[in-house]
């Protein structure tokens, strides 16, 4: 920063979420193309596209499942592609498959879970989220009886049992009911002091629960509601002062 | 540690469950065995000296068949995802899945011998030819579990026995040799239990250094 010059930043929480030159190919095929962006804390965000836009490998890349061979990702100031495991410990994923095992019942599940991620005595955080999803009633039924909206409800508790930070959702209404939508923007999308980043093809819903929006198309972010403004701006404004 | 145990603990409660792989893979070893046996003329015939190479190729495709079984599972569900999510070091879920694999191989084993036992009439369950059984399966089993692995997150399951195969040749010929060193009741100290306590360590810590990369996409 020069002497005399003036930064015009709006006042904004830190970044949870940070995203530099991120680009990533599968063969032939560009799924990401040097994405950037920053997501603050507390910010819901929308990730919107169309099929192909890149919204899934972003995710993916963002949870650790494929991380970044070209590009930055930090999580809660931790780096995905170096501290996986601490970035694992902040995130909560709900993705398209509720991804519970059908021959558990709903607390077998929750319980395994729970003692995965370190959590020894999670008794009464496993009775708290499988009464709030509506499944305490039917916590010893085996996850292959539930109806697809009961998985879902019962991925959102797998989701949440660790009390992560920061939530990734890949499509999370797929399959859902009115009940099922209200649960799920209570205890995700406006869950407080949770930064959530969603991928969603329900537009109609966006501006009920997001803050902002990502849009992706073909790898490339195209909209950006959601990072603070770049430097470039303000020291042009800067220029115009000196 | 938690996450090993853990994972341990739910592969058993499935594998009790479900039943279906681990089932078919004990079938597969109880037939094996049986159409062997018919096969030998056990009348007249010594079949100790065959006994090696039928007890290890039993184990070896019920293995194929079992931890492929239990991969195959989970990528169906979207639970090996889910476990990748977890914080735990890679290794400790590879420890835990190999864990389950060995206990249910083991099992299946234990089966085996006890039917060759009959069948063959070689007393088969004598302490040398379990610990050889037991070292073998240890070094398999770290071997077979991380190539499950790989025919899972690559969706090739069908490369499993092609990757397991040639990898294991080392691996068998020790089993096979300290197999037959235990029937035959050689000296104690034989170098074949040696040389395979040394392959199977080494492909048991190998297969869970390598585990972290395999699942990476």
């Amino acid at each position: 920063m020069t002497a005399g010059s003036i930064i015009v930043t709006p006042a904004s929480p830190s970044p949870v979420v940070v995203v530099e030159g991120l680009s990533r190919r599968y063969g032939s095929v560009t799924a990401l193309d040097d994405v950037g962006f920053e997501v603050p804390a507390g910010a819901r965000v929308a990730l919107l596209g169309a099929n192909g836009a890149g919204k899934s490998t972003l995710l993916a890349t963002l949870c650790t499942l494929a991380p970044p061979r070209v590009g930055r990702v930090t999580i809660a100031g931790h780096d995905v592609a170096r501290a996986g495991g601490e970035v694992r410990r902040r995130i909560g994923v709900l993705a398209h498959q509720p991804m519970v095992y059908e021959d558990l019942t709903s607390l077998e599940n929750l319980r395994f879970f729970a003692r995965l991620y370190g959590l020894l005595d999670a008794n009464a955080r496993i009775e708290e989220l499988l009464r709030a999803v509506g499944l305490w009633r039917r916590r010893d039924e085996p996850a292959r009886v539930l109806s697809r909206g009961y998985h879902q409800r019962l991925a959102m508790a797998r989701a949440l049992v660790h009390q992560p930070s920061v939530l990734l959702l890949d499509e999370p209404e797929t399959g859902l009911d009115t009940d099922a939508l209200t649960l799920l923007d209570d205890l995700m999308l406006r869950a407080a002091g949770i930064t959530v980043l969603a991928a969603t093809h329900r537009r109609d819903r966006v501006d009920d629960w997001s803050t902002g929006v990502l849009v992706l198309e073909r790898g490339r972010i195209i909209e950006d509601s959601v990072s603070p403004p770049t430097p470039a701006a303000p020291r042009a404004l800067a220029g115009a002062h000196a | 540690m938690t996450a090993t145990w853990a994972i341990l603990e739910k592969d058993l409660r499935l594998l009790w469950r479900q039943r279906t792989g681990w089932v078919s893979a004990g079938a597969f070893a109880a037939m094996t065995v049986i159409t062997f046996s018919f096969a030998f003329d056990l009348a007249t015939a010594d079949v100790r000296p065959l006994l090696p190479g039928v007890l290890w190729v039993t184990f070896l495709f019920a293995g194929v068949i079992a931890s492929s079984h239990s991969f195959s599972e989970e990528q169906e569900q979207g639970t090996f995802d889910a476990l990748l999510l977890a914080p735990a070091p890679r290794s400790a879920l590879y420890a835990g899945k190999a864990l389950a694999n060995l206990v249910g191989l083991l099992a299946i084993e234990a089966f085996v011998l006890v039917l060759g036992s009959v069948l063959f009439n070689v007393p088969l369950l004598v302490p040398r030819l379990l610990l050889v059984t037991v070292v073998g399966t240890v070094g398999y089993v770290g071997l077979a579990t991380l190539l499950s692995t790989l025919g899972a997150v690559r969706s090739r399951a069908v490369l499993l026995p092609v990757l397991t195969l040639p990898l294991l040749v080392p691996l068998l010929i020790a089993a096979v040799r300290a197999t037959g060193e235990a029937l035959s009741g050689a000296p104690d100290g034989a170098p074949w239990l040696l040389l395979l306590a040394v392959f199977s360590f080494w492909s048991a810590v190998g297969a869970a250094l390598l585990f972290p990369l395999v699942v990476e996409q």
